[in-house]
C-alpha cells in the first residue's frame, strides 16, 4: 500500500508541468515574487487533465532514465517498462537509439553514474504504476543524433567561457562528456517545477501533489549541482584554462540554446546562469577567488522557472516550424530527442 | 516572546501532513498521502499563517547566512563596506543586510557567538569559490525573505556558531571541532545546514496557502528550495570528491551527521522515515556504512548517494515538519510541549511563532 500510495501520489505531482497550461494571475504571481530575473511565464489557453500532464512527464522521465541507464550499462529499460500503448495513450513502444556504456570510468564515477540511472528508471516505474492503463508508452527517442544536433547549433554560439562544443559530441565518451549530458537535463527538470509549484490547485496541495513535486524538484536540483559541481571543479584542477579542460564552455554553449529556445538572448539567456571559471591564488587567508556559479538563480538567489512550451522547445531542439526561426512559437511537434514528438496529449507547444 | 497560546499552537504543528489532511480533501489525502505520514497520531484544524512560515524560514537562513559569511569573508552579513563582500557580488554590501525586527514582529536581536577571525584559510580554490558564492546566496536569501515580510520581518536570533560544532563534533567523535579551520571542515559544517534546508523548505512548501499572496510566497518558497538543493549537491559532490574513499574519514563523518539529525528528526515525529537522512559513503565500506546496491539493466550494482539524499524506495527528497528541523537545530530540545526550543545553533530559541 505505501508504495501504491506513493505512486499515485508523485504520479499526480506532475501537475507541476501544468505551468504551460495553467492560470494567468498565477503564473503573474511567480513572476511577481521577484523584483528582477525571474522568468515571466508565457501561458498557453489550453486546458489539460491531469493525466495529460502525467503522460507529459513520463514523456521527459523515460528520456532521462534511457540516458542514464545506457551511459551506466549500455543497456536501456526493461520490457516492462516501457508498455504497449494504445490508441489513446500513445502508438506502443517506441524505439531508443542510444549510446554505448561509458568507458573508463573510475569505481566512484560508476556508481555516481548508476545513481542516477537507478533514481530514474524508479521515477519512471512509479509514473507509470500511477497513470496504469492510460500510460502512455515510451515514444521514439534518440539520444544520439539529438546530441549532436544540439551542440551543431550550439557550437556558434558565444559565451563568455569561449570554447566551441564539437559537432560531433557525444556523451558517452568518458566522464567529463557525461557530465555535460547530465547538464543538458537536469536543470531543466529543475525550472519546470519550479515554475509550476504555485499553479497546483488546492485539492492538489491537499492530496500532497506539490509536497512530491517540491520533493523531485530537489532531487533534480542536487542532481544538477553535481554536474556544475564536477565541471566547474575540473576546469579549476585542470589549470582555469578553456584550452585544457573545454567541457565547461561546452556546457555554457548548451546554456546559451536552451535560453534561446525558452525565448531569451545568449546575453541573457531565459531560465539559465552560465558557469564562471573561478581565478585565485591560493591560500586565501585574506583574500577570496572570483566566485563561482554553481547555482542557477537570479539577482535574489531564487531559482529560475520554465513552463510547458518553453520545455518542449528545448527537448525538441527546436524554435519554430519555419526553417532558419530562431523565435519560439506555437505548433513544434516533434524534434531534438523526440524525433515523433511525445506520446500523449500536451505534445504540441502552444506558443 | 511565545504567549501560551502560540507555544500551544506551535505544540500541534507535529506534521505538516496532517494538517494537510484536516485542511481539505481529506479522502484523496488519505488515499495520496506519503507512507511517512501514515502513522501521524494526531491532527489539527490549525494551519500556520505564511508570514509564521516564512519566518522560521527566515531564522534559519540568517542561522546559514553567518555562518557561510564569516566563513568566507570573515564578518557577519551586518557588516557594511567589507571588501570581500563587495568583490564577491554581496547584497546591500555597503550598509550590510538589516537583521533587526519589524515593527509587527515580536522579538529582539540577538548575539553571535563566534570564534576570533573565524574566515576560513581557505587552501583551494575550489572551495573558496563555493564558499564565497553561497555566501553571497544565502545573505541574498535573507534579504529576500525579509523584503517579502516587510514589517512582520522577524529580527535575527542569538546565534551560537562555536560551542554548538564542537558538540556536533563529539557528537561525531571530533574534539574541538572548528568549520573554520580547514577547507575540510567548512564543508563538514556546510554539510550539517544544507540537506537540513531541503528538508525544511519541503516541509513548509505545502503549509502555504492558495491565497494569491500565498502563490507569491510558494513561488518564492520552492525557488528557495531549489537553491538549498544546489547548495547540498555541491557540497555533497566536494566532500565525495576530496576524499572518495573515505581515507581521511569525511566520508564518515558525514554518515555520523546524518545519523544524528535522522535520530533528532525522528523523536520529533515517530511516523518520519528511519532514517530520513543519508551520508555519503554509501557505497564504501567503512565502519558505519555497507554498500548499496542498486539493480540495472538486471544486474546488481554499486551505487553511490554522492548527488544527492532522498527516499531509497522512492527517490524524492526528504521532508521535514517545522518540529523536526527545530528539533535538529536545537539539538533535542524541541521535545517538550508548550516550550520554546532552545538549544545548540539558537540559544536563546528563534523568534517568531514557530519556534
Amino acid at each position: 500500500m505505501d508504495t501504491i500510495d506513493f505512486l499515485v501520489k508523485k504520479a499526480l505531482s506532475r501537475r507541476a508541468f501544468m505551468a504551460g497550461a495553467g492560470s494567468v494571475a498565477a503564473a503573474t504571481a511567480i513572476a511577481g515574487c521577484s523584483d528582477d530575473g525571474t522568468v515571466a511565464l508565457p501561458v498557453a489557453s489550453v486546458a489539460y487533465s491531469d493525466t495529460d500532464i502525467l503522460n507529459f512527464a513520463l514523456n521527459l522521465e523515460y528520456l532521462e532514465a534511457e540516458f542514464y541507464l545506457y551511459a551506466a550499462t549500455g543497456k536501456g529499460l526493461s520490457t516492462a517498462d516501457i508498455g504497449t500503448g494504445t490508441s489513446t495513450t500513445g502508438t506502443g513502444a517506441g524505439t531508443t537509439t542510444a549510446g554505448t556504456a561509458i568507458p573508463g570510468l573510475t569505481t566512484a564515477q560508476q556508481q555516481f553514474v548508476n545513481e542516477l540511472a537507478d533514481t530514474e528508471q524508479e521515477h519512471v516505474r512509479a509514473l507509470r504504476a500511477a497513470l496504469g492503463a492510460n500510460a502512455v508508452a515510451r515514444p521514439n527517442l534518440n539520444l544520439t543524433a539529438a546530441f549532436t544536433a544540439a551542440a551543431t547549433a550550439a557550437n556558434t554560439l558565444t559565451v563568455p567561457s569561449g570554447a566551441q562544443i564539437p559537432a560531433s559530441f557525444s556523451p558517452y565518451t568518458n566522464f567529463d562528456a557525461f557530465n555535460v549530458g547530465v547538464f543538458v537535463f537536469e536543470d531543466v527538470g529543475v525550472t519546470a517545477y519550479n515554475g509550476a509549484a504555485p499553479l497546483i490547485s488546492p485539492a492538489g496541495i491537499a492530496a500532497g501533489y506539490l509536497a512530491a513535486a517540491a520533493g523531485i524538484m530537489a532531487v533534480e536540483a542536487y542532481h544538477g549541482a553535481a554536474a556544475r559541481t564536477y565541471l566547474t571543479a575540473s576546469l579549476i584542477a585542470a589549470g582555469g584554462t578553456t584550452a585544457a579542460y573545454p567541457y565547461l564552455a561546452y556546457a555554457n554553449q548548451i546554456a546559451a540554446l536552451r535560453g534561446l529556445l525558452s525565448g531569451g538572448t545568449i546575453a541573457s539567456p531565459t531560465g539559465e546562469k552560465y558557469l564562471t571559471t573561478p581565478t585565485g591564488t591560493a591560500p586565501y587567508t585574506t583574500t577570496l577567488p572570483t566566485i563561482s556559479s554553481l547555482v542557477p538563480a537570479d539577482a535574489n538567489a531564487l531559482a529560475f522557472a520554465r513552463n510547458t512550451d518553453q520545455v518542449m522547445h528545448i527537448v525538441y531542439g527546436t524554435f519554430s516550424n519555419t526553417a532558419g526561426s530562431t523565435t519560439p512559437t506555437a505548433g513544434v511537434a516533434a524534434g531534438g530527442f523526440f524525433p515523433n514528438g511525445l506520446n500523449g496529449n500536451i505534445k504540441v507547444t502552444q506558443s | 516572546m511565545a504567549n501560551l497560546e502560540t507555544q500551544k499552537l506551535d505544540n500541534i504543528i507535529a506534521s505538516r501532513r496532517a494538517l494537510l489532511v484536516s485542511g481539505g480533501a481529506a479522502a484523496l489525502a488519505a488515499a495520496f498521502i506519503p507512507k511517512e505520514a501514515k502513522a501521524v497520531s494526531y491532527a489539527s484544524t490549525y494551519v500556520p499563517a505564511d508570514v509564521d512560515i516564512l519566518n522560521f524560514a527566515l531564522q534559519l537562513e540568517y542561522l546559514e547566512a553567518n555562518f557561510y559569511y564569516y566563513a568566507a569573508f570573515g564578518v557577519p552579513i551586518t557588516t557594511a563596506g567589507n571588501s570581500l563582500v563587495t568583490a564577491a557580488g554581496g547584497v546591500n554590501a555597503s550598509t550590510g543586510i538589516g537583521v533587526g525586527p519589524g515593527t509587527a514582529a515580536t522579538g529582539a536581536t540577538g548575539s553571535i557567538i563566534v570564534k576570533s577571525n573565524p574566515k576560513v584559510p581557505f587552501a583551494t580554490t575550489a572551495v573558496a569559490a563555493y564558499a564565497a558564492e553561497t555566501a553571497v546566496e544565502e545573505g541574498k536569501h535573507v534579504n529576500f525573505l525579509r523584503s517579502a515580510l516587510g514589517s512582520s520581518a522577524t529580527a535575527q536570533p542569538a546565534l551560537d556558531l562555536q560551542t554548538s560544532f564542537v558538540a556536533l563534533g563529539n557528537a561525531i567523535g571530533v574534539a574541538n571541532f572548528d568549520p573554520f579551520a580547514s577547507d575540510a571542515f567548512f564543508l563538514i559544517g556546510a554539510y550539517i545546514f544544507e540537506d537540513v534546508g531541503v528538508t525544511a523548505y519541503h516541509g513548509a512548501a505545502p503549509l502555504i496557502s492558495t491565497t494569491t499572496t500565498g502563490k507569491t510566497y510558494l513561488g518564492a518558497a520552492a525557488s528557495i528550495l531549489a537553491v538549498e538543493a544546489y547548495h547540498g549537491g555541491l557540497i555533497r559532490s566536494t566532500i565525495k570528491n576530496l576524499d572518495p574513499n573515505n581515507a581521511n574519514g569525511y566520508l564518515g563523518y558525514t554518515d555520523m551527521i546524518s545519523a544524528v539529525r535522522a535520530g533528532a528528526s525522528l523523536k520529533a515525529n515517530p511516523s518520519a522515515p528511519n532514517p530520513d537522512d543519508v551520508g555519503l559513503s554509501s557505497a564504501v565500506v567503512t565502519a558505519t556504512s555497507s554498500p548499496t546496491t542498486v539493480s540495472l539493466a538486471g544486474t546488481s550494482v554499486l551505487s553511490s548517494t554522492t548527488a544527492d539524499t532522498n527516499d531509497a524506495a522512492f527517490k524524492i527528497a526528504f521532508s521535514r515538519n517545522p518540529q523536526q528541523v527545530l528539533n535538529i537545530v536545537t539539538n533535542g530540545n524541541a521535545l517538550t510541549a508548550l516550550t520554546k526550543a532552545t538549544g545548540l545553533f539558537f540559544p536563546s530559541g528563534m523568534n517568531g511563532v514557530l519556534s
